[in-house]
């Protein structure tokens, strides 16, 4: 608009009228403005006031944007529209971000989640690894050889074909670009998926010792600036290398181990905790004798190693016989939770005060739950998101939350935490549970040769059914 | 789109300013307003160009209002708005056609750029009245469809709401190839001449037949088409002679010339082997001709590139082992792909590099097969888009190209493509009998099955 000169007579309160394709509208200066300052509607609104402003658009949908802006709620008259459509219009009219936040999921809550839907990816519908990421709340989804991309809505924004058979592991590491990793195939791959290309890869090499050859990727985890993954030669020898995100060159090579034992096998799972500036990685192996394996913190910077511990090895804390089948990082409250092999309890460790010892068991008193799932039957995945621990045992999937009311107590006092299913008995018989994640206030769940991910979220809604 | 009018020219209320950029209709009752700029979308042949210039009040048109906001919602958006899920897309269809924008309507819901491979899930099934199975399918740009069964060839339109079956003489027709939505030209291996059928009458237009010097009937044995030539591949009933025929498709059929017109003499086996495929190569300006036949040794083919303005052959190759049961070329990808009759493997040969010893590069899958037979027998091989698509009994493989480096500036090193495969569909999707046919129009791809009598739709579903 060329006459923006900044009129007196447009203040806050002044009264705006709208011609929306036939359909009269009339509003408030300072409601157009709640759309932010770059919307076409705020742009409209710094016009003189006597004619109504006509825009060229459905009415009855704008009525709906309208009133999301006066409310900032959806009104029900929204369903006659399917969320694409209102996504379309208030992308028109620069007003996304309101839509954005009235259509996300309320905050996750474990135990009052249900599944919402099924995202099927239309061929190779077996999900390998996937990333719910918080930020935009998109999906990056691998399966097979490829590569899909899910938005916020959880439509389809992108599918890329990589060169590899099988992707184990994917990573979204910048808005458009993922780091795949293949347990069958060498190095790691950078994949843009707005143009389908491979934009880099990054293979571990060792000029100095010629087996350093063909090395496979088994975990990606990042930070602000460097993608971290885990390298492991046909061999066992194995290392974690840094790749700085903007030039996509390696940056530096952490905790090179020689993998002839459980204690130096290659970490299959990272996570960069920012808070800290650590590095966590953990491997699990399950042998004849039960499991074995260790988690280790490391200083990215030092390449030092910060903390660690492996089971079975010593330690009060540490239960002989009992190793553990899963950690994974708190990382809102900076706590590490194990899920034991055999006994299938829980156990936390603050990760501020680490010591030898750090383990606090979770001790369930609800008498009904008491023996449910220690049957040592392994298949165990932990996943903590929004402070609450997500556990998978077999097909069952249940979370542990904490009891409002108790802040300050920090771990020392085991009760603090109580379990319940997240799903139903029924829902248990789909098959085992490989991964959960939770990125956008969802939680992502995928099952042993099962296609698609599971959506699970929590609403409001009380899905009130009539039986009549 | 026009967003608004201009800052100027505003009308308060709902009077029409001759100056004004804002039109008011009247539809049924109720008032619509809209700019010029929207409707002229709609085009000039549409009732809304001469609403939009008629300077005399406020026009009417007796028309649902309800209907009306649908296409309006159409004409600014380009997507149908949801509510027009409580109408039949035949009521969308004739009301459109009343105003005269179904070209509009066609583009939001087949158009040919909405498709994505990788995207595709069977969704809808199309049965075919009768017990024939189909024997060929043609499709047109926008998605409608001929399906060819027994003697009958029954046509969807595009929106795959209507169809309508009409008889030919043919007691079963092999090839088949739509030239417009309501004509197609037919031929089969046992019935002489190829024949120009209007679809929506049933009759033939025309007869289109080539004699060789015996004066002998000859045979249809493929049919492929250009832009302006139609091109039909014969072969002489006693199946001793064979010749490609171009006619011309602007100038009613009209014979432009005639190429590779073989006659066989003694036991040269090679040059008995009619054209089977015909596809025309726009890049390159060539027609690609190829045919194969079993003989004592295994299967024998050769595949041809024709300039049709000299009758060169300009590049010719000759299979002989691991012939091709299909083969196509992609001008996107500027290549062309087989799959070996023998292995059941795709190769690709780079149309850029085609003098090479041995241009086929063999398209191998480190992982091993679900059900360990390899063969080609019966698979087909088709390319859409930079995508080739394959079936192998009852699966339909995707291949697609891999690209590296974060420019544009690919083809230094020819050898380097990297080209690789998914297996087509959910598990629900996969299976059934084998796969006879498969093509594409508008954003949709037929699949025909052996002994099925319907025709699968897969289809790029958008969106939860």
């Amino acid at each position: 608009m060329e006459d923006q000169n900044p009129e007196p007579s447009t203040t806050a309160n002044d009264r705006i009228k709208f011609n929306v394709g036939g359909k009269l509208f009339e509003t408030t200066v300072s409601t157009l403005r709640s759309g932010g300052s770059d919307s076409l509607l705020s742009a409209l609104s710094n016009r003189p006031a006597h004619d109504p402003v006509f825009i060229d658009r459905d009415p009855e949908i704008f009525s709906v944007l309208l009133s999301l802006l006066r409310s900032n709620r959806l009104p029900s008259t929204a369903k006659r529209f399917s969320n694409q459509e209102l996504i379309d219009e208030a992308l028109y009219f620069g007003v996304e971000s309101h839509l954005r936040s009235a259509l996300a999921p309320i905050p996750l809550n474990g135990i009052d989640s249900t599944l919402l839907t099924t995202v099927k990816p239309s061929s190779d519908g077996v999900v390998s690894d996937f990333h719910a990421v918080d930020g935009d709340e998109s999906l990056w989804v691998a399966h097979g050889g490829q590569i899909s991309v899910y938005d916020w809505n959880l439509s389809h924004v992108a599918t890329v074909r990589t060169h590899l058979d099988f992707i184990s592991s994917i990573k979204r590491i910048r808005p458009d670009v993922a780091a795949v990793g293949s347990l069958y195939g060498s190095g790691l791959h950078f994949y843009n998926v707005a143009n389908g290309r491979r934009v880099s890869s990054a293979e571990w090499v060792d000029t100095s010792d010629v087996r350093i050859h063909k090395a496979r990727v088994h975990a990606i985890a990042d930070s602000e600036g460097s993608v971290f993954a885990s390298y492991d030669c046909h061999h066992g020898e194995n290392c974690v290398l840094m790749i700085d995100k903007s030039t996509m060159e390696i940056s530096s090579e952490i905790g090179r181990m020689s993998g002839n034992s459980s204690k130096n096998m290659v970490p299959t799972k990272l996570t960069y905790v920012s808070e800290m500036g650590v590095l966590v990685g953990s491997s699990v192996m399950s042998g004849a004798f039960g499991y074995s394996g260790y988690v280790r913190l490391w200083d990215p910077r030092t390449r030092d190693v910060v903390w660690e511990m492996s089971d079975p090895g010593s330690g009060r804390s540490s239960r002989f016989g009992d190793s553990f089948a899963d950690v994974d990082v708190d990382l809102d409250e900076l706590r590490l939770f194990k899920i034991c092999s055999k006994s299938g309890d829980l156990a936390v460790a603050d990760m501020r005060k680490l010591s030898d010892d750090p383990w606090v068991y979770l001790k369930e008193k609800n008498p009904s739950m008491r023996n449910v799932g220690g049957n040592g039957g392994g298949n165990f995945v932990i996943h903590c998101y929004r402070k609450q621990a997500f556990v998978g045992r077999e097909g069952e999937l249940e979370v542990w939350s904490r009891v409002e009311g108790s802040e300050d107590e920090g771990i020392a006092n085991e009760g603090l935490y109580r379990r319940n299913y997240v799903d139903k008995v029924e829902d248990s018989g789909r098959g085992i549970i490989k991964k959960i994640e939770g990125g956008g206030d969802r939680l992502f769940v995928t099952r042993e040769n099962v296609e698609g991910i599971e959506v699970w979220q929590s609403s409001y809604n009380s899905g009130v059914v009539s039986v009549l | 789109m026009p967003p608004f009018a201009g800052s100027k020219s505003f009308s308060n209320g709902f009077h029409q300013d001759s100056n004004s950029n804002i039109v008011t209709i009247d539809v049924g009752g109720q008032l619509f307003q809209t700019t010029k700029q929207t409707l002229s979308l709609a085009g000039s042949k549409s009732l809304f160009s001469s609403i939009s210039n008629s300077n005399q009040g406020v026009p009417f048109i007796d028309r649902d209002p309800e209907l009306f906001s649908i296409l309006l919602s159409l004409l600014r958006t380009g997507n149908l708005p949801s509510k027009a899920k409580a109408f039949d897309i035949q009521d969308l269809i004739s009301e459109s056609q009343f105003y005269g924008i179904e070209n509009i309507l066609i583009n939001s819901q087949s158009n040919p750029s909405q498709f994505d491979a990788y995207n595709l899930e069977k969704s809808l099934v199309l049965p075919l009245s009768g017990r024939d199975s189909a024997s060929t399918i043609s499709t047109t740009k926008y998605g409608s469809l001929h399906v060819a069964h027994g003697s009958k060839i029954t046509s969807f339109d595009w929106s795959l709401q209507r169809k309508s079956t009409i008889l030919t003489q043919f007691t079963a027709i092999d090839s088949l190839l739509a030239l417009s939505p309501t004509t197609a030209a037919a031929g089969a291996t046992d019935f002489s001449g190829l024949q120009i059928i209007d679809l929506d009458k049933g009759f033939v237009k025309d007869t289109l037949n080539w004699e060789n010097v015996t004066r002998s009937d000859s045979t249809v044995q493929a049919i492929g088409t250009s832009p302006e030539y139609l091109f039909t591949s014969f072969e002489s009933g006693r199946r001793n002679s064979n010749c490609i025929m171009i006619y011309d498709l602007n100038n009613s059929l009209h014979p432009v010339t005639k190429i590779g017109h073989y006659e066989i003499f003694g036991a040269d086996l090679d040059s008995a082997i009619p054209a089977t495929k015909l596809q025309w190569v726009p890049s390159h300006n060539l027609l690609m001709a190829s045919g194969s036949h079993s003989g004592p040794s295994g299967v024998l083919g050769n595949i041809k590139f024709w300039d049709i303005r000299s009758g060169n052959v300009v590049w010719e190759l000759k299979e002989k082992v691991d012939c091709f049961s299909d083969i196509t070329v992609s001008d996107t990808l500027s290549a062309m792909f087989k799959v070996g009759v023998n292995t059941g493997e795709v190769f690709f040969a780079d149309l850029r590099n085609m003098d090479a010893y041995v241009p086929w590069i063999c398209l191998g899958d480190g992982r091993k097969l679900a059900n360990g037979k390899k063969e080609g027998y019966g698979c087909k091989i088709n390319t859409h888009g930079n995508q080739v698509l394959c079936s192998k009994g009852n699966n339909l493989e995707l291949w697609s190209e891999v690209l590296f480096g974060s420019t544009q500036k690919q083809g230094d090193n020819l050898s380097e493509r990297v080209f690789k495969k998914n297996l087509m569909g959910r598990s629900n999707d996969i299976g059934g009998s084998r796969i006879t046919n498969f093509d594409f129009g508008g954003n949709k791809m037929y699949v025909t099955r052996k002994d099925q009598q319907c025709v699968e739709v897969w289809n790029s579903v958008r969106g939860f």
